[in-house]
């Protein structure tokens, strides 16, 4: 009988690496690939943002105002004659900012309390969950005008006062204090996924049947959470974090186009849109350049996650 | 042609990411008035999607792409909705494998009982109820006023089942089709529910196709049975015929590879080595060859058709599709 | 109960092994309960035998096969493996046992962690025991994928690529890998298809004549627990019914629960299904979570008697040399 199983067995070699056959299929996926180009290119500009921009984001040119876009202004200028294109490579630079100081801090606080939950379990568990329930009942907008209001005026005046008791030019620009809060109120409402899909995740791999399994092979703890458990909650935890960098741009995007998130002058795609639709019906390109590079940066990172989710899961191989 | 219903040459195809999986790959049969005809077969084999492809209740993934199905004179493969709607649940009944998701948790069992009644028999609420209670009684289930008004979860698995056979037969359908509905069910659940369908039989006039993985299950129930594979009739023999003689050397596989309670000497199985075909590709030789004992050099080239067996002079109906003649080579 | 002294070397000795499982009921959670898995069971396994351990669902087979290898934490009870005593052990005190008495699932496909090749899986034990130096793996991996009738060049792959038949083996190649003495092989084919079922059990047989290995097989087929067991234990609702050579239980069955379970398995013969007079037991398995006082069988029973339901249940008593059954009056 072992000879006829023999028989069935295809004589063919082939390596398989996890990461490089992921990576495979993500470039064969072509909406990914874009994604995955937009999201590179937001990233590299908003790093390298000042050395190519044209002009400076805030220098006014009060002759040229409202300018349709040109060869020198690529996408005009506003009311204020101001570039453009420069404020939205700015607004690039914050966006980013912003994107990945609430993933990385919303993920230290989900991971903590996501892992904790997930592997202690009972009272624990019962815990983080009523905490995740009730942050994620908590209106989101409603908590950073909440914030704005209270937290802000504080934070301003204590800056205020440091700058003229000891003339640090740090105290003396309170753009910091929006960025701020922009990336707590966020990071406040973002925890909680991040920490119901580490636990979720956990739960559901420590019950696998091969994670008893390699306890009953004799493999330690350690490497279970490093062989079995990691490896296998690493693709949603990929998803979910390119899905949460697309989010928080625009809720960013969102509270500046409220008022409650980057202050003018620092250019936001959502201050910007909100300055656009003012005047929208008469120079449409002040509305048009910010929302268009917003709408395609959004739809990129929803791409990329989607790509992402199929090229991570073996079982979608063909 | 005294059938009650006759299938021809049925063939049914999914789309799949990898292209075309060729289930069925053109059955056909016949079915009698009052007959209970077995379906057996390993997973894969198309004996649901037949079965399946009957009433048309496939996923939207899935098409017949040739055949035909004749039922009281209409062709149900052309038939329009309203045609198979009148066909479906109330000519020809369903019994699925999983009793537990085929009942709706969140509606009483009288009113899913009841619901085909009033739609395709126009009957009143409070009629349709006396019937359907009048039916949980012949299934065995005890003061059954009072199940109505219950929910799915309050009843066991066997219980569940119960009622499944219950909805299936209140409308008194022509045909009944059994999707493997004991395999979920522990053996002296199982026992419990055959013997029911058993005594239905001797009540009523129904015919009943009952698809199943096992074979050892039928030898107690059915009149004649069928056994698939890759998607085709392989044979096709009265009860006794087939596990008496069977012909197919894929039924002699499958019957050598069950462990038997009675005279069981520890003797080795016989096993049948390698698996089935993947059906990505409508086979175009004997989809059983590689796997076969008996195989020649003319069964790589051409699918037999289901043929009478040699001796045989057609009056048994024991059919097989195979090139050998495999009398007394078991 | 008394120990008997005559016999081959105990391998495996269960002692009143309990185990519960708390769980919260209603809607809320707000209702505690215990689950009653295991009530206090005790058996011996013999070096190089099969024990089988067969019975329906919810009877604690399952439970008892992981509570054997700690995997989980019994309740109660002791456990005493080759003179160690497993239940007093640590987690990490056990690591040098764990190399000794392995575990095959039900379920291949869930098995095997989707994000390592084979190779990386099966070599897995022989890395957390450190037996063979790193450049050896590979060979003794081609060993033992021969030893199941696999290729090497299969090695590199990801487990998703094969059919369960196909995972089912290497899974049995990687129990196999830190050469044990003891494997639980928990329902290792109910997950198969009949033909590939057949080939398991061949393989398994062979493998256990060729390595002199003490197998528990946990099952709910009868026919395939009479065929691969020399003794075996039938349990229901957590307690153990009967305990007997495999003829002498499947020949002369003392316990009605035995009986009923025996009379409910169809055999694949026409005639003996025609003739077999049927027992057939009423009612479903009771609720592990509040079992019936006394016997636990006796709510189904059909010889019950007053004193079948008083508190203390009946104990195992020996009816012949080898045989215990859980009930006074057969």
């Amino acid at each position: 009988m072992e000879s006829e199983a023999k028989k069935t067995a295809v004589v063919e070699e082939k390596q398989y690496n996890l990461f490089k056959d992921a990576m495979k299929r993500l470039a064969a996926n072509k909406l990914a690939m874009v994604g995955l180009i937009v999201v590179s290119l937001v990233i590299l500009i908003a790093i390298i943002g000042p050395m190519i921009t044209p002009y400076d984001f805030l220098s006014q040119d009060l002759n040229y105002r409202n300018k349709a876009p040109s060869a020198q202004h690529w996408f005009g200028t506003d009311d204020l004659g101001r570039d453009v294109f420069s404020r939205v490579i700015y607004g690039a630079r914050t966006a980013v900012i912003v994107a990945i100081s609430v993933t990385v801090l919303s993920y230290l606080i989900g991971i903590v309390l996501g892992s904790l939950a997930g592997y202690l379990g009972g009272k624990v568990d019962a815990f983080v969950v009523w905490l995740i329930d009730v942050f994620m009942s908590i209106p989101s907008l409603l908590l950073v005008i909440v914030v704005n209001v209270s937290v802000k005026p504080v934070l301003v005046n204590w800056m205020d006062a440091k700058f003229l008791e000891t003339q640090n030019q740090f105290f003396r620009n309170t753009t910091w204090v929006d960025f701020a809060i922009v990336f707590g109120s966020l990071a406040f409402i973002k925890w909680p996924k991040a920490a119901r899909i580490i636990r979720g995740q956990i739960l559901s791999i420590k019950n696998k049947n091969y994670v008893v399994a390699a306890k009953a092979l004799g493999v330690p703890t350690s490497k279970i959470i490093r062989r079995y458990i990691i490896p296998n909650s690493i693709g949603p935890f990929i998803v979910s974090i390119s899905s949460t960098l697309g989010e928080a741009m625009v809720l960013e995007s969102s509270f500046s186009f409220l008022g409650v998130g980057v202050k003018p002058p620092i250019p936001s795609w959502g201050n910007m849109i909100s300055d656009g639709l003012r005047v929208w019906q008469v120079y449409p390109h002040i509305l048009a350049a910010p929302a268009l590079v917003l709408a395609i940066v959004t739809i990129s990172f929803s791409f990329l996650g989607d790509g992402l989710n199929d090229a991570l899961n073996p079982r979608q191989w063909k | 042609m005294s059938a009650l219903l006759e299938v021809k040459d049925l063939e049914t195809q999914f789309k799949v990411r990898a292209g075309k999986l060729h289930a069925v790959n053109g059955v056909s049969f016949s079915l009698k008035q009052g007959e209970m005809l077995g379906v057996v077969g390993e997973s894969g084999c198309g004996k649901s999607v037949t079965m399946m492809s009957l009433i048309r209740l496939l996923p939207p993934s899935a098409s017949i792409t040739n055949g035909s199905v004749m039922f009281e004179g209409v062709d149900l493969v052309k038939a329009n909705k309203e045609q198979i709607n009148a066909v479906r649940g109330s000519k020809i009944g369903m019994i699925f494998q999983d009793p537990m998701t085929s009942l709706n948790p969140f509606v009483k069992i009288g009113v899913q009982l009841s619901e085909g009644l009033m739609y395709h028999k126009s009957m009143r609420k409070k009629d349709a109820y006396d019937r359907c209670a009048q039916y949980l009684d012949m299934v065995g289930i005890s003061n059954s006023r009072h199940r109505l008004e219950e929910y799915p979860h309050q009843l066991s698995g066997g219980m569940r089942q119960r009622v499944m056979i219950a909805m299936a037969l209140v409308s008194e359908p022509k045909i009944v089709i059994a999707d493997e509905p004991t395999t979920a069910l522990d053996v002296t659940i199982q026992a419990q529910i055959v013997d029911l369908v058993k005594g239905l039989r001797e009540k009523l006039d129904t015919s009943i196709i009952w698809i199943t993985h096992d074979l050892s299950l039928l030898a107690g129930m059915v009149d004649r049975i069928m056994v698939m594979y890759a998607g085709c009739v392989v044979e096709e023999a009265n009860l006794r015929d087939l596990y008496k003689d069977p012909r197919h050397p894929y039924t002699i596989g499958l019957l050598n590879s069950i462990p038997r309670l009675k005279n069981n000497e520890n003797r080795r199985l016989r096993s049948i080595p390698g698996q089935p075909p993947n059906l990505l590709q409508k086979p175009a030789s004997c989809p059983f060859a590689s796997r076969c004992a008996f195989k020649t050099e003319r069964c790589d080239r051409e699918n037999p058709g289901l043929e009478s067996v040699p001796g045989d002079d057609g009056a048994s109906g024991h059919r097989i599709a195979c090139w050998a003649d495999t009398r007394g080579r078991i | 109960m008394n120990a008997e002294v005559k016999q081959p070397k105990v391998l495996m000795k269960v002692e009143n092994l309990v185990k519960h499982f708390p769980v919260r009921l209603g809607a809320y959670g707000e209702k505690k309960a215990v689950v009653h898995a295991i009530d206090d069971i005790s058996f011996d396994i013999y070096r190089g035998e099969t024990l089988g351990l067969v019975g329906e669902s919810g009877c604690g087979k399952s439970t008892t096969g992981f509570a054997l290898l700690q995997l989980y934490k019994p309740s109660s009870g002791k456990i005493t493996f080759d003179g160690l005593e497993l239940t007093a052990m640590e987690e990490k005190a056990l690591r040098p046992v764990r190399k000794r008495a392995q575990i095959i699932f039900q379920d291949p496909y869930s098995t095997l962690n989707p994000r390592m090749t084979i190779l990386d899986a099966m070599a897995e034990p022989i890395r957390v025991h450190n037996l063979l130096p790193e450049k050896e793996i590979p060979a003794r991996i081609a060993q033992l994928l021969d030893d199941v009738g696999l290729n090497f060049s299969f090695a590199n792959r990801y487990p998703h690529e094969f059919s369960g038949g196909q995972r089912q083996r290497i899974c049995i190649a990687r129990a196999l890998a830190s050469n044990p003495e003891f494997i639980v092989c928990d329902e290792p084919i109910s997950a198969l298809d009949v033909s590939i079922q057949a080939q398991i059990i061949n393989l398994m047989m062979d493998l256990q004549e060729k390595y002199k290995l003490t197998y528990l097989f946990i099952a709910h087929d009868l026919a395939v627990v009479r065929h691969i067991s020399d003794r075996v234990v039938v349990m229901y609702l957590g307690k153990i019914m009967e305990i007997a050579d495999k003829k002498e239980l499947f020949d002369n069955p003392k316990h009605p629960y035995t009986k009923a379970l025996l009379a409910a398995v169809p055999e694949a013969d026409p005639d003996h299904e025609r003739n077999k007079s049927r027992v057939i037991l009423t009612g479903d398995v009771s609720n592990a979570i509040d079992p019936p006082s006394g016997c636990r069988f006796h709510p189904r029973c059909q010889y019950a008697k007053d004193a079948c339901k008083k508190a203390q249940g009946p104990q195992l008593i020996k009816v012949a040399p080898g045989h215990l059954s859980a009930c006074p009056y057969f």
